[in-house]
């Protein structure tokens, strides 16, 4: 039997709707076997920060085969959940959605970005998972989403009381000019609410404080920014920014001859930007780099660079990144969690065993991280070392250690 | 500062002018905007650069650029708009950006989403006039545009293929009743526009020494913009409203607070929609209101 | 008991409709407007402004907002209606930047940083704004409004002589489809809680136009069927993942193929039996 081109259109309408439908039914849970531990990621596997998202998933990869090799989870299998949020906040909040109803996972590790952070981290909070980021600084973001919302990371404005002086001494810094990207919001919390303050009190004069330059993320052109920052003479350059933004300013300084010291936010630490303008020196903060002098750091750097390079997706020359490092960090404090509580995976004890896996979090001390020991203040904030280091030349060499707690790590 | 901020204008501009020319190749002929061509751009770029960091010359570099460019503007136009040319303009303006999609998710799935650059010597030679600097690359790039349009411009006015392709502009209809074929003019105008995308990705990549799969979306905006304050229909207006735009946009960065550049720009084309329509050097045309 | 995970999506599926609505009733005018992400963003910024600073109950904030929306969409209607087809979708561009640009400057909003302090709203909530607005919609589809509004939009001049008020009708949709979209952003604030310029950009506004065109740009309940697709399809298609988002172009290609003028349109929708077919 044919059907007439009006049938077919009609079935075809009929099934679309039926298909939308049914795929929109919630799908049964999978029965949580037992002796399987849950943990979920959000990573941007895709989209503006896609390498980032990648490495993080071949970090977790590489930890999940550790785990289960050694054992798994006190007797239970390891198994970890990674969605892909793209950097988009609405994704972001559905992911975590995902795996806090339909995956029940024990703690979420991400977002990467502070914007999906500030829109994931309420969800944390209305389902009840921890929720820990490997990346977001924007200052504050965590802290008004307590008590299930965490950051590994280190607040900008806590890591500039540190970079600053030493950028100061160093360079003998009396003024400086700032340029930002308008469009990303730790870049402009780092340029307009943090440096401006921070320099102020260790005496360095900045000199465009009522014209602050911007460009807005993705533009090409910055050449009219830089020669503004360059008629006004600066001793040294605030460059508020992401890396992959913070290389067109460095180039286009280069270019127009102002190679002065620059100093910005962790964002800036990868090695793409040690290859910008070589001869610059570059300041800026991080709790890790690929080229540590640590052994818990050496031993991590060894264990991943290979897959990391092995992979098809990535360029050859790439190296584990302070993001990486976090996330891995972070899953390892939830697995130490899950020991020390006894969780066992069992379905039935969820809400329970979440809970556990934040206080556990919440009330962390001295746990061994890669480059030192970590703890977690009130406001969720990592209580951590962290390092100033300097690039020039193509390579980042560490100058100062400060720690992120009051009282010292 | 002055006289080296107009430099930075019109280098600016030049990206601006090449770009617009894309996208008025395909919407003055087809009335469509197609909104893949800052993908385009950015392709190209990524394959000129490609080449460049393995060390072949410069004019391989960009001939591969605006040759891989061409060819994904030829399977946009076969696939996202032939099949389309009678929906009313939003559908394969829709399409369009689909591709843009997809040639992102390629370029950042091959080249990775961290930004490419070119090694420190392409940054090297600079000449200095009186206290404004420019470099070599800057020059190349404003030769470059110059003769890119002017090539243009020949092949529009002088050329048989140019005459068919403003015949099939004026008046689609009565063209193909004198013969001409609207498939493969079409196909002409995006390859056309692919290639020209295609060298400004490279140039302008070579300019600037680094590229990520993103850099079309913001020029990609401003070059409308330009376009449309140029003059959809005429070719030389793009290469008198890109130096205005990127002017104006210097300009703006410089004494206004930086800001405020994305504002003017887009209030500039506004004020110019409203008061000249047609552009600076362009021609009022009827088809204008043709339903979208 | 519907997985929180579903309820997230619903209450995306909620929002995107009434953005893709607020494109819908301005094209039916024969205006395509590619800046409606820029009066969602007043209203987002409005209503949060009202509820989280003036204390208002979110149902008034809302209609505060919609009120400014469509005031602000009554003034961009005129000096609209001296352009046409793609210039005036270009102009619609550069204002919704414009607007971008101005809350990335407006500090007092927060700016970059972005907008905190919403109180949460529940998809049901959601829901009941964008089905009563639908439904609005589709009574005045039925309308007489409505036959002036198609009049306009396929031939303006004919629709003049008839003694029709073009530019009323004109600059009215517009104002119409502003204060939905307003509508949409003080929802989609209200669901996320957090707000920052980079939401309400160009992305946003073409993201409504493909909801609308895709759904099916003839009827307003294609806007749901278009809704539900951009929303559902990048979930579906997480199995792809690191060609996720090329498959999504790819499709979005392919559905525009198949099927130009929408999933829905008037033929298929009195076939389903759901309307009763014009006299």
């Amino acid at each position: 039997m044919t059907w007439s081109p009006l049938q077919n259109s009609r079935a075809a309408m009929i099934a679309a709707v039926a298909a939308f439908a049914l795929a929109s039914f919630p799908p049964t849970p999978s029965a949580a076997q037992t002796g399987e531990i849950r943990i979920g990621a959000i990573v941007p596997s895709s989209g503006p920060f896609a390498e980032w998202g990648r490495t993080n998933t071949i970090t977790l990869q590489m930890l999940e085969e550790e785990v289960n090799a050694a054992g798994g989870v006190n007797g239970a299998k390891l198994k970890i959940t990674i969605y892909d949020d793209a950097a988009k906040p609405a994704q972001a909040a559905n992911s975590l959605r995902k795996l806090a109803g339909d995956d029940q996972v024990l703690a979420v590790a991400g977002p990467l970005t502070s914007s999906a952070c500030e829109v994931a981290f309420p969800v944390a909070n209305q389902t009840g998972v921890t929720t820990t980021s490997q990346a977001s600084s924007k200052p504050g973001v965590a802290a008004a989403n307590r008590p299930w919302a965490f950051r590994n990371t280190v607040d900008e404005a806590v890591l500039a009381k540190v970079s600053v002086p030493y950028f100061q001494k160093t360079f003998g810094i009396k003024s400086v000019g700032i340029i930002y990207d308008a469009k990303d919001a730790v870049s402009t919390a780092i340029a307009t609410r943090i440096m401006p303050g921070v320099m102020k009190e260790n005496g360095v004069q900045v000199l465009n404080a009522d014209n602050l330059l911007s460009f807005n993320t993705g533009e090409l052109d910055v050449s009219a920014q830089v020669t503004t920052l360059k008629s006004l003479n600066p001793a040294g350059v605030i460059i508020g920014a992401d890396y992959s933004q913070a290389v067109t300013v460095l180039r286009e300084m280069k270019r127009q001859g102002l190679t002065v010291p620059v100093i910005g936010g962790t964002p800036l630490i990868s090695s793409a930007i040690l290859s910008a303008a070589p001869e610059i020196p570059v300041v800026a903060p991080a709790t890790f780099y690929a080229t540590m002098d640590q052994a818990s750091a050496k031993a991590f750097v060894a264990k991943l660079q290979p897959r990391l390079r092995a992979s098809s997706g990535l360029p050859p020359e790439i190296e584990p990144s302070m993001y990486d490092a976090n996330i891995y960090e972070t899953v390892q404090m939830y697995i130490e969690a899950v020991k020390s509580a006894g969780i066992s995976g069992k379905p039935g004890e969820l809400e329970a065993a979440r809970t556990k896996v934040r206080d556990h979090m919440t009330n962390l001390k001295n746990f061994q991280g890669l480059a030192g020991p970590i703890s977690f203040q009130p406001t969720g904030d990592a209580a951590k070392a962290f390092y100033i280091v300097q690039g020039q030349n193509g390579a980042w060499s560490t100058k100062e250690r400060g720690c992120s707690a009051a009282g010292g790590c | 500062m002055f006289l080296q901020q107009l430099v930075n204008g019109l280098t600016l501009g030049a990206v601006y002018t090449l770009v617009a020319l894309s996208f008025s190749l395909v919407m003055g002929i087809l009335g469509i905007l197609n909104l893949a061509i800052a993908e385009l751009f950015m392709i190209g770029g990524f394959v000129g650069f490609s080449l460049l960091v393995s060390g072949y010359p410069i004019p391989v570099a960009l001939g591969a650029g605006m040759l891989a460019a061409g060819l994904f503007a030829i399977v946009i136009e076969r696939v996202a708009y032939r099949p389309l040319r009678d929906a009313p303009l939003v559908t394969p303006m829709l399409s369009t950006l689909g591709f843009s999609i997809i040639l992102q998710n390629i370029a950042t799935n091959y080249w990775g989403s961290d930004p490419l650059q070119l090694p420190g010597y392409f940054l090297a030679t600079r000449f200095e006039a009186g206290g404004v600097q420019i470099g070599a690359m800057q020059l190349v790039v404003l030769a470059a545009t110059i003769i890119l349009v002017g090539l243009l411009a020949l092949l529009v006015r002088r050329t048989k293929i140019g005459r068919a392709l403003r015949a099939i502009a004026e008046n689609r209809d009565v063209a193909r009743s004198l013969g001409v074929s609207a498939n493969q003019l079409t196909m002409v105008a995006f390859l056309l526009s692919g290639l020209l995308a295609g060298a400004a990705g490279v140039l302008v990549g070579m300019h600037y020494t680094a590229i990520t799969p993103y850099v079309g979306v913001d020029t990609g905006l401003k070059a409308i913009a330009v376009m449309v304050v140029g003059g959809v229909t005429n070719i030389w207006g793009a290469l008198l409203a890109g130096p205005i735009i990127g002017i104006a946009e210097v300009m703006t960065v410089a004494y206004g607070g930086s800001q405020l550049r994305d504002f003017i720009v887009y209030g500039i084309m506004i004020l110019i929609l409203l008061i000249r329509p047609q552009g600076l050097l362009g021609e009022a045309r009827a088809e204008w209101s043709q339903r979208v | 008991m519907i997985s929180t995970y579903n309820a997230g999506l619903f209450a995306e599926i909620g929002i995107l409709i009434l953005g893709a609505l607020s494109v819908y009733v301005i094209l039916s005018t024969g205006q395509l407007s590619l800046g409606n992400a820029g009066f969602m963003g007043i209203g987002a910024y409005q209503t949060s402004f009202l509820t989280v600073e003036a204390g208002l109950p979110i149902t008034l904030a809302l209609l505060v907002s919609a009120i400014g929306c469509a005031a602000l969409g009554f003034l961009v209607g005129f000096p609209a209606l001296r352009l046409r087809g793609i210039y005036l979708a270009i102009a619609t561009l550069g204002f919704g930047e414009m607007v971008r640009s101005l809350f990335l400057n407006l500090d007092r909003l927060g700016g970059a940083g972005g907008y905190h302090g919403m109180k949460s709203i529940s998809g049901v909530y959601i829901w009941s704004w964008t089905l009563g607005i639908l439904v609005a919609i589709m009574l005045l589809e039925r309308s007489r409004l409505w036959l002036e509004f198609r009049a306009v939009h396929d031939d303006e001049t004919a629709a003049g002589l008839v003694g029709l008020n073009a530019t009323a009708i004109k600059v009215g949709a517009f104002g119409l489809g502003a204060g939905i979209a307003g509508i949409a952003g003080g929802l989609f604030a209200h669901h996320y809680l957090y707000i920052e310029p980079g939401n309400f950009g160009f992305e946003r506004s073409i993201e409504f136009v493909l909801a609308a065109i895709l759904g099916g740009s003839t009827v307003a309940p294609g806007a749901v069927v278009g809704a539900g697709l951009l929303v559902l399809l990048p979930e579906w298609l997480r199995f792809l993942a690191d060609w996720r988002l090329a498959a999504f172009g790819a499709l979005l290609v392919l559905m525009l193929l198949i099927r130009r003028q929408g999933i829905l349109d008037r033929t298929t929708f009195s076939r389903l039996g759901l309307r009763r077919r014009a006299a």
